[in-house]
């Protein structure tokens, strides 16, 4: 069960991110339904299953970048129309496995979300340096190169490092170290687990990562639709 | 010294031909298969102009403002339909909205000018309104299906950039505007070009008829003056309501991008 856990009585009950009965759908195919899930505040839950389940539509579909086949979603007991989308997606942000940069500087790319209608604050462009570096990336090296132009190890920190600076309630990360190698993830995943207050919902394809960054694993499988295609001979 | 318009007959057009016959011995001596297509071409010009000279003689004679507004009608559909189907990608509705902006922009500028500028009476005399809204939608439909191809395009191929912007609290404006001014900066090149070259490298076309048809050079740039700017006017015009009318249809009201709406053809 993906959510048997009760919310902490402390809290209200519908504090934190929530999804009921979600069904979602991509190409035609229904990929993932009968999906319920809630991530209470600063709680860290690891997204496993096999490739092709729907787990990146599931993170696009918790971001509201899509709408689920099926379902409600909502923050805090808020649904995204209440909040508005926008609001939501400051609240909520995804970062994608591989990240997309507008042809901007490392710098510009950081500021560019503090220029959108929603941000509340001025780009802090000090934490933005210390961040990078406790990414294993130099600031001073990387601040004025184009983001297009690193590696996508490096752009996956950068884009970490973006979200961060949003300061959301929850941070929706696809495979957010898969470019990287053994010593950095362990730098990213230090990161991670050093800001307690936030939540976190991690699509991983790695169990022993899931062990360690997260404080609870859902595994996506038996949510899964059948793929489509000719039945197995080895199907009853 | 000026002189009105020589009439042309048969033979004049004969040998006019001849110049195509030439063009064509030229495409078959190197080989470019273009032969036929230009056969084509030839006589669709011929057939295409004679029946809109025999139609347009037929509407100046009939001195009737429901038939000038028919006619107006149907040049604004095919204009729009010519536009959309110009763009390497479409999506549902595309028609009815460039149909749409060309309407408000053709009677927009065109009004303006024989209203205001030349002063025409009545208002929709077909002598000055018919070719002036044709020139119009002529210039404003270059703009604007290039607009719309650069629009889509972007849409389509920069779709995980928009979407970044929109995952980090974007709304579908802010996500969507590089995309937008950059459609209308496409579909202003045209005319941003002829307005550069205007007189230098190329007398324009309407300028060269009013000269030809007698007209003094002066007052022939006088009415390219304002035609020109008419034409400016259309365009900008003609490609940032297309490209906002696409913007509206491609990103909803949950400021979401619904790239799946595009499709290529």
């Amino acid at each position: 069960m993906s959510d048997a856990r009760p919310s902490p009585p402390s809290r209200p009950p519908q504090s934190g991110l929530s999804a009921r009965g979600l069904a979602l759908a991509a190409g035609g195919r229904t990929l993932l339904s009968g999906l319920d899930l809630h991530v209470a505040p600063g709680e860290r839950v690891a997204l496993l299953g096999p490739s092709g389940v729907g787990k990146t539509t599931l993170l696009r579909t918790l971001a509201t970048l899509v709408d689920p086949a099926a379902g409600a979603l909502t923050l805090d007991g808020q649904p995204p129309g209440a909040l508005g989308h926008p609001a939501w997606r400051r609240r909520v942000v995804m970062v994608a496995q591989v990240p997309a940069f507008h042809d901007l500087t490392v710098a510009a790319a950081l500021a560019r979300p503090f220029a959108f209608r929603a941000a509340t604050a001025p780009f802090p462009e000090a934490r933005a340096r210390d961040l990078l570096a406790q990414t294993g990336l130099d600031p001073a090296a990387v601040f004025t190169q184009r983001a297009r132009t690193l590696s996508v190890g490096q752009q996956q920190r950068v884009a970490l490092v973006r979200a961060l600076l949003v300061a959301p309630d929850l941070l929706l990360l696809d495979e957010p170290t898969s470019g990287l190698d053994a010593a950095t993830t362990a730098r990213v995943e230090s990161l991670l687990a050093e800001t307690p207050a936030l939540s976190q919902l991690i699509v991983t394809h790695d169990p022993a990562q899931a062990a360690r960054v997260a404080t609870r694993v859902v595994d996506l499988a038996p949510y899964a639709s059948p793929a489509p295609g000719p039945p197995s001979p080895e199907a009853p | 010294m000026t002189q009105g318009a020589i009439p042309l007959d048969a033979l004049d057009l004969a040998i006019a031909s001849g110049l195509v016959v030439v063009a064509g011995i030229t495409s078959l001596a190197l080989g470019t298969g273009l032969v036929p297509r230009l056969a084509v071409a030839s006589l669709r010009t011929v057939v295409q102009l004679l029946l809109v000279g025999y139609v347009l003689e037929w509407v100046f004679g009939l001195d009737s403002a429901p038939a000038v507004m028919a006619c107006l009608a149907f040049m604004l559909v095919i204009a729009g339909r010519t536009a959309v189907r110009r763009a390497e990608r479409t999506f549902r509705g595309a028609t009815w909205r460039a149909v749409l902006t060309l309407t408000a922009v053709g009677l927009g500028t065109s009004l303006t000018v024989t209203a205001l500028v030349v002063r025409v009476d009545p208002w929709w005399n077909p002598q000055y309104l018919l070719p002036i809204i044709g020139m119009v939608l002529g210039n404003t439909l270059t703009g604007l299906s290039l607009s719309l191809d650069k629009l889509l395009e972007d849409l389509s191929e920069r779709a995980h950039l928009i979407e970044a912007d929109l995952a980090l609290g974007a709304t579908r404006w802010e996500a969507g505007r590089d995309a937008v001014t950059e459609s209308v900066r496409r579909g202003m090149i045209p005319i941003l070009n002829a307005m550069t070259v205007a007189g230098i490298v190329s007398l324009p076309g309407m300028m060269t008829g009013q000269i030809l048809a007698g007209q003094r050079p002066i007052d022939a740039v006088l009415y390219q003056i304002v035609v020109m700017f008419m034409l400016a006017a259309a365009s900008a015009l003609g490609a940032t309501g297309v490209a906002l009318f696409t913007w509206n249809r491609l990103f909803d009201s949950r400021h979401q991008l619904r790239s799946e709406r595009i499709r290529k053809r």
